[in-house]
């Protein structure tokens, strides 16, 4: 199959969607489909062969953070130029609701046009304010992928549509290979949070607390942390500080050892996680997982079997989950070894798998392939 | 001089006015094309579904005369019965015991995943019936009656 992937935002910069776009090209490609991939990037960027470099991006203030977007009437011409060029049997937009790239490919293409919604945090005031201005995007989308429950209540109260829900896909295998980092996790146990630990809705505070309580009987635990925020920026105790390990912002490679250096992973967060990508993560390194009892993480872990639940927000709760597990290395073991059957389901063949299936049923649902459309709706529109 | 800004100005509104028109209707015929195909489709899948059910019901060694019975009925079944007699084949295929029927696990995978294709098949018909119909509802399309050249599509609701 001929597919063509839009990013929005601009490769060189890490971020979830890129990540995720990535990983499923390759495994697409992997397949055997023939994949090509239209993002905002440099023409002198160092790009994989299968990126397409649209222009440029600019950095745009969105959802808290900054996205750099590529959007404007050079953009569209390489769009159509791209599409022109491409002959795909179908388009996979990603994000097509942020003004993007993604918008602009779905606005001048026509045919069989798949769409995957990301994001869970959007302004719902924003977004019913656009509504009307989406609507016009959104209907010529022929699929439409959700990543999370979270992000489908999105899409049905914000956006009027349902979706397929597929989750986010882990490339288990980098995982589960990756080489633990030197001397670790050691004799005295070792726990492990990855994340931006600044923000309370990541719970980290709770975990500090609980590992305050515990450590004092422990005298070898030690915390392995992991985060692009500032570690000024917090007040720790000073058995935390003592123990602590930070290894401050770590690439994709690093995320894989520092996640196989831990006898547990720990996930504090107190709400508003659409998937737990994270939790998916530590499951294919191998490493038992200790969560909030948030619905979504509750799923990830099968309910309890692939990982263990502590009540949302109690310290307590975590500090005597921890030393349980941490005293118990058959339960670590078998925690780990249903983790490692579970995430099977979430693994880039299969999740691809289930992509491909959604691209049949649209290229079932809008015969012919994707062309550059006549521009009724953009300039009328 | 006023006057001739007065004819301007009108004959400024009356193309703008029409190039809305025309774009709503050209976004109109293209909601109602879509729907026609994702119905299409939507009915392949179930002639699809309903053949590999009808199979696995003929062929398992201990044979599901009901499955198969149920299977025919939503092949055959007329166009204000179908959704009822594809709903009946959907509970059988639940109640379908595939251990105790010695199923061949060949026919059992094409008949699960001809269920995935149709339950997609169904959610894109779905968004694009949504679509339509919503566009059915502007102001402008029902007070021009732009919609009156194209049928009205309906939801296909069924179980799957």
């Amino acid at each position: 199959m001929r597919i063509g992937i839009v990013c929005p935002y601009s490769l060189d910069v890490p971020g979830g969607v890129q990540f995720h776009i990535r990983d499923l090209a390759e495994t697409l490609i992997g397949l055997g489909h023939e994949v090509s991939v239209l993002a905002p990037a440099d023409e002198e960027a160092d790009l994989p062969d299968y990126v397409v470099a649209a222009g440029r991006a600019v950095a745009v203030p969105y959802n808290g953070s900054v996205a750099r977007l590529a959007f404007g009437p050079i953009s569209l011409a390489r769009v159509r130029k791209w599409l022109a060029n491409g002959r795909f049997d179908v388009l996979h937009a990603h994000e097509p609701t942020v003004p993007s790239l993604s918008m602009l490919a779905v606005m001048t293409a026509d045919g069989p046009i798949v769409a995957t919604f990301h994001s869970a945090l959007i302004r719902s005031k924003m977004m019913a304010a656009a509504q009307v201005a989406l609507q016009v995007v959104l209907e010529r989308i022929t699929g439409r992928i959700v990543v999370s429950d979270l992000a489908r209540r999105v899409q049905v109260e914000h956006l009027g549509g349902g979706g397929v829900e597929i989750p986010n896909g882990v490339a288990v295998a980098k995982f589960a290979t990756a080489e633990p980092l030197p001397g670790w996790p050691g004799e005295g146990g070792a726990i492990g949070f990855l994340g931006r630990f600044t923000e309370p809705r990541k719970g980290f505070g709770i975990l500090t607390e609980a590992f305050a309580q515990i450590a004092p009987e422990r005298p070898g635990l030690r915390l392995l942390l992991a985060g692009p925020s500032d570690l000024d920026e917090i007040e720790l105790p000073s058995i935390v500080r003592e123990r602590l390990t930070f290894l401050g912002k770590v690439s994709e490679p690093d995320k894989a050892r520092m996640l196989r250096s831990v006898d547990l992973y720990i996930a504090p967060n107190t709400g508003g996680e659409s998937f737990g990508m994270i939790l998916t993560e530590a499951m294919a390194a191998g490493t038992p997982v200790v969560a909030s009892d948030l619905d979504a993480f509750r799923r990830v872990l099968d309910g309890g079997r692939a990982g263990a639940l502590f009540a949302n927000g109690d310290v307590g709760s975590l500090a005597r989950t921890m030393s349980e597990l941490l005293d118990d290395p058959g339960r670590r073991a078998d925690l780990a070894a249903k983790a490692t059957a579970v995430v099977g389901e979430f693994d880039w063949p299969v999740v691809a798998q289930r992509v491909l299936e959604v691209y049949q049923t649209a290229i079932d649902a809008s015969p012919g392939k994707v062309v550059p459309g006549a521009d009724e709706s953009l300039t009328a529109g | 001089m006023l006057d001739v800004a007065w004819v301007v100005g009108v004959v400024a509104v009356v193309v703008l006015v029409g190039t809305y028109v025309t774009w709503l209707a050209a976004r109109l015929d293209r909601l109602h094309l879509r729907a026609g195909s994702a119905r299409r489709a939507l009915d392949a899948q179930l002639v699809r579904r309903a053949a590999a059910a009808a199979v696995l019901g003929e062929q398992a060694d201990t044979p599901q005369d009901e499955l198969y019975l149920a299977a025919r009925a939503a092949l055959d079944a007329p166009n204000g019965e179908r959704e009822a007699a594809e709903n009946d084949l959907t509970r059988r295929l639940r109640e379908l015991d595939v251990t105790s029927a010695k199923a061949d696990p060949a026919l059992v995978e094409a008949v699960d995943a001809a269920g995935r294709r149709l339950a997609l098949a169904r959610q894109v018909h779905t968004d694009s019936v949504r679509d339509v119909l919503t566009l059915r509802e502007h102001r402008m399309v029902r007070m021009l009656g732009l919609a009156r050249r194209h049928g009205r599509p309906a939801y296909f609701d069924i179980d799957v």
